[in-house]
């Protein structure tokens, strides 16, 4: 039986990390959405201890409006490479997208985690998928300015198209460290699961990003009139 | 029956996906009409919403259509089969009252459409992006074969899944592994025979842009789906 210390991603010869709720300070309850973002990059046990506690629905709630908030922005920075109508309609995109994108995966979570043996409750579900929503943002945040930098300095679409894809396949990936280490502390009896689903949403956002496109660029519909799978839109793109 | 009886039964579709095998084997003993009603909510709402988005691929009334068609063939399938899993499973080793032996395939037909369920939306979302089948006598190949082959490895995966639960299941009953692959592969065997001519009669699921969007063929109940498989066998052997 594999240990549950080399489950959560530590090696042998090192100690295993602490439960989330095994350090005093996890206890402290997450007031506002300063505090969330804050425990969120430093304290991330804290955050998965108070999804397991009954009151979790306003922490839920608090990291869904971040999430949302930081959609916005960074949608405003994907707009600005076109700007005119792209500086509302990213930004409006950003966030359905990743709602969308949630809503469509979170059932099958909740499955593959009953399938794993989870002890989790649909609420930390919800819970983990909204941290992994902040945590995404948060990071897009981050490379907001780089992001900026490039579309000011660069008029290919494709090239533009591609550094977005790869901030978010970035922020993306720390979301599902946060998530499966959610998971791992719910006594998991395998991740293969999770893992198998980390693969389902990185698509879902991946054809997502194709179904609301334009993100850049000009169009004369607000959403596609031709129906793609991503793979043969970015093939296209590239081979004009 | 009650709301808060109702509650109490999805709480145990954790339970129940998870394959606690105390539980699982506690409820398989004991027939319980609640539970039933819990089991049949979630195989209507599941495999339903699954074949809804399936369907929708063809038109909303082919959706609507398959949100009735496809419970009705796992409903068909546990109960035509009933009496026939029950003497099979007796034959084989494993003692189980009828009831059980229905309760049992009951609960694992639970846990296929709950998984089919979940990825309703993924289903639904992956067939929004693809041009729909009305109006088209022509669909793209690459385009056929993604929307095929999602479906194949859902199901499969739904299936999968929830043989591997009762096989665990069986295992505890019947207190080895010999009798209860036997007991699982007859099930199976039975079921997938049925189980194939139901979707057979029920046609369409999908259905074809040359064809009218119809709850039945008109020739429903004329031929079978082995006829049909035999034929086709035929005529790619002598082509």
């Amino acid at each position: 039986m594999i240990p549950q210390a080399v489950l959560a991603g530590v090696t042998a010869g090192e100690t295993a990390p602490p439960a989330p709720g095994a350090n005093p300070e996890d206890h402290t309850p997450i007031p506002n959405a300063v505090a969330a973002i804050e425990s969120m990059l430093r304290q991330p046990r804290r955050v998965l201890h108070q999804l397991r506690q009954p009151q979790s629905g306003r922490l839920i709630v608090t990291m869904l409006f971040v999430a949302a908030v930081c959609s916005l922005i960074y949608g405003v920075i994907v707009g600005t490479f076109s700007g005119g109508t792209q500086l509302w309609s990213a930004p409006v995109k950003c966030v359905a997208g990743l709602w969308l994108s949630g809503v469509i995966c979170l059932p099958s979570l909740y499955i593959f985690a009953c399938l794993s043996g989870s002890q989790a409750r649909l609420i930390e579900v919800v819970g983990l998928v909204a941290g992994l929503g902040m945590l995404l943002t948060i990071l897009l945040i981050g490379f907001a300015p780089v992001a900026w930098i490039f579309s000011q300095s660069t008029e290919s679409v494709v090239a533009m198209g591609a550094l977005h894809v790869v901030f978010l396949l970035v922020a993306t990936y720390f979301g599902m460290r946060f998530l499966n280490a959610g998971f791992s502390a719910h006594e998991d009896r395998s991740g293969g699961g999770i893992k198998v689903w980390m693969v389902i949403f990185v698509l879902v956002m991946l054809q997502m990003t194709t179904a609301l496109r334009p993100w850049i660029g000009n169009a004369d519909t607000f959403l596609p009139a031709e129906k793609k799978f991503f793979v043969s839109h970015w093939l296209d793109c590239i081979k004009q | 029956m009650s709301a808060t009886t109702v509650k109490a039964q999805f709480r145990h579709i954790p339970v129940l996906l998870g394959g606690c095998p105390d539980a699982l084997k506690d409820w398989a003993a004991r027939w319980d009409t609640s539970r039933l009603f819990g089991y049949a909510l979630v195989i209507f709402a599941g495999a339903g919403l699954y074949g809804a988005a399936m369907g929708y691929w063809r038109s909303p009334v082919q959706a609507g259509y398959d949100l009735v068609k496809f419970p009705l063939v796992i409903f068909a399938t546990a109960f035509g089969n009933a009496l026939l899993n029950g003497m099979l499973a007796a034959l084989l080793g494993l003692n189980l009252r009828f009831r059980q032996s229905l309760m049992l395939v009951l609960m694992s037909f639970t846990i296929a459409a709950a998984i089919l369920g979940s990825f309703a939306p993924i289903v639904f979302f992956i067939i929004w992006n693809t041009p729909s089948l009305a109006g088209q006598t022509e669909i793209s190949l690459a385009t056929y074969n993604v929307v095929q082959l999602t479906q194949v490895v859902i199901i499969a995966f739904a299936g999968v899944a929830a043989n591997v639960r009762l096989l665990r299941l069986l295992e505890l009953l019947s207190g080895g592994r010999r009798v209860a692959r036997r007991v699982l592969c007859a099930w199976l065997a039975g079921n997938l025979f049925l189980g194939s001519q139901l979707c057979w009669i029920l046609r369409p699921f999908i259905g074809s842009p040359a064809l009218p969007v119809e709850f039945l063929r008109p020739n429903a109940f004329q031929g079978n789906f082995y006829e049909t498989v035999f034929r086709a066998i035929g005529h790619l052997l002598s082509s």
